[in-house]
């Protein structure tokens, strides 16, 4: 049997659920869904911060809500704040004290060095917390969640509205540290952003988990896409007019079929080309069809 | 133990507001008032526990004020600490520089221990009703807590009602100054009144007790 690194067993409250999933250690699982599915309230659930109506969440076996969950689960908020006249070195010196007891081998001095390289924070390591910008915000939002081994890691929208540079790095460090046995349950909004990151997808809508499956199943249908040199005036069954020409999920026919149901109503085809379906089209097709 | 250690790494924080936010500077004018006034014709004592008392409410509007610093409760109780251990520390927080502030009054007006303590136990009852006050209503409430301290916190009950006609307003008033902190009350430390020194205590203690729920509330919303 797997020992589940986080669990969550028919949990219903606050608008989320009933639902139940579970995290295996080293796992990237992403939460995607609409603003206002639910997606903070889990994870807030899960950390501990909020309680469930019913059911039970438990982190390597212990209830969420009991204080020893804390030195497990790491939680970082969509709009992480922290006291704007501290450095990133106070603030994280400040985490880590909370972390270390007297018979703790560990110093906080240890723990602030070895949470401050995982977030890539040591430049930073000086700045004010309000001199930061919003890349920055979410790496201290890391570091102190990752501080101190924690193994479970709960992200809120940590990959949302950074530019390109900044998500690739951030989602190196999310892995590196998923690679070393710790779960990871990450939200965004744009379901783009974990194409590169999650193993498993968890569509949420009003609460519930509406589809769920590894990344590579869920991006495994293919979609074939026809250039046309002029709008056709009605689309071929099965088909959807975009801004170049129009688009159809194979779905099981074969290309030439799709093409030749294009020819049969005479569409002036210039180009074809066949890609994967993206991450956030089968959010938006789970979201239309729920 | 933890509960300490907790407490311990919220009051750190402390250093760095005094030194980096207005608080710093903001303490030592109201000081440097304060000592100035009394030389010229402010009673010593009165002085003393003002700079206790404004000097709390100062720090309290700094330290647990801005939206960011109450926002980020949040982030630290996700960490192992308790909202008990966050609010002593935050309340120690806030005493400290004012007690500071109280026995460089006293030392620069030249008194003795008595009063000494006075000052202290006036930063350390303010503090804590400042703290809740901040958090539940604001830093305006913090600002007619400050005018109350400065103004009706001197005059005692008695006077009030030998000032103002019978009804239930002059009751009420009275009674806000008999059991609230009030400074008329805590001058009687200085020569040696437990009992203030308990009533000074105690608000300390409640301020913490309710800034404990009030963060808790937050953080469960």
């Amino acid at each position: 049997m797997t020992d589940f690194a986080l669990t969550l067993s028919d949990v219903a409250g606050r608008g989320v659920g009933p639902l139940s999933l579970g995290l295996v250690p080293g796992e990237i699982a992403g939460l995607v869904g609409p603003a206002g599915a639910g997606k903070t309230t889990l994870l807030r659930m899960a950390a501990g911060s909020v309680r469930p109506r019913t059911g039970a969440i438990r982190a390597w076996g212990i209830t969420v809500n009991h204080p020893a969950a804390r030195r497990v689960v790491g939680y970082a908020s969509d709009s992480p704040v922290f006291p704007p006249s501290l450095t990133v070195r106070e603030v994280v010196t400040y985490y880590a004290r909370l972390h270390c007891t007297l018979s703790d081998e560990r110093s906080p001095v240890g723990l602030t060095r070895e949470a401050l390289e995982i977030a890539g924070l040591g430049p930073a390591a000086d700045i004010r917390v309000e001199a930061l910008g919003r890349a920055d915000r979410h790496r201290l939002g890391l570091a102190q969640a990752a501080l101190g081994g924690r193994r479970v890691l709960l992200l809120d929208e940590m990959l949302s509205g950074l530019d390109g540079f900044a998500r690739r790095d951030l989602s190196g460090r999310i892995a590196a540290l998923a690679a070393a046995g710790v779960a990871v349950l990450i939200t965004a909004r744009d379901p783009a952003a974990l194409e590169r990151l999650a193993s498993r997808v968890l569509v949420l809508r009003k609460g519930r988990i509406v589809r769920a499956g590894p990344l590579a199943t869920l991006l495994g249908e293919r979609v074939l896409e026809v250039i046309l040199d002029a709008p056709p005036p009605e689309p071929p069954p099965g088909f959807r007019v975009t801004a170049a020409g129009i688009e159809a999920p194979l779905a099981g026919r074969t290309v030439e079929a799709a093409l030749a149901l294009c020819r049969a109503h005479r569409l002036p085809v210039r180009a074809t080309r066949v890609r994967v379906k993206s991450l956030e089209e089968v959010v938006l097709e789970t979201h239309d069809t729920h | 133990m933890r509960f300490l250690r907790c407490v311990h790494a919220e009051f750190l924080l402390v250093l760095p507001r005094l030194t980096r936010t207005r608080l710093g500077m903001v303490l030592l004018s109201l000081g440097a008032t304060l000592v100035w006034l009394s030389a010229h014709g402010l009673d010593p004592l009165a002085a003393i526990l003002q700079a206790g008392a404004l000097g709390a409410i100062v720090a309290a509007v700094e330290i647990v004020g801005p939206e960011d610093d109450r926002a980020a409760f949040a982030t630290a109780l996700t960490h192992p600490t308790t909202s008990i251990a966050v609010a002593t520390g935050r309340c120690i927080s806030i005493v400290l520089p004012a007690a500071a502030l109280a026995l460089g009054c006293a030392v620069a007006v030249g008194r003795h221990f008595g009063t000494a303590l006075a000052g202290l136990a006036t930063a350390a009852a303010v503090g804590g009703c400042a703290m809740a006050v901040v958090l539940l209503l604001g830093n305006t409430a913090a600002l007619a807590l400050f005018l109350f301290m400065t103004v009706a916190g001197t005059i005692a009950p008695e006077r009030l009602v030998a000032l103002a006609q019978p009804g239930v307003v002059r009751l009420t008033a009275a009674s806000a100054l008999e059991l609230g902190p009030a400074l008329w009350h805590y001058r009687d430390i200085a020569t040696g009144d437990l009992d203030a020194l308990v009533h000074a205590l105690a608000w300390s203690g409640l301020g913490i007790l309710l800034a404990s729920a009030l963060i808790t509330r937050r953080i469960h919303r």
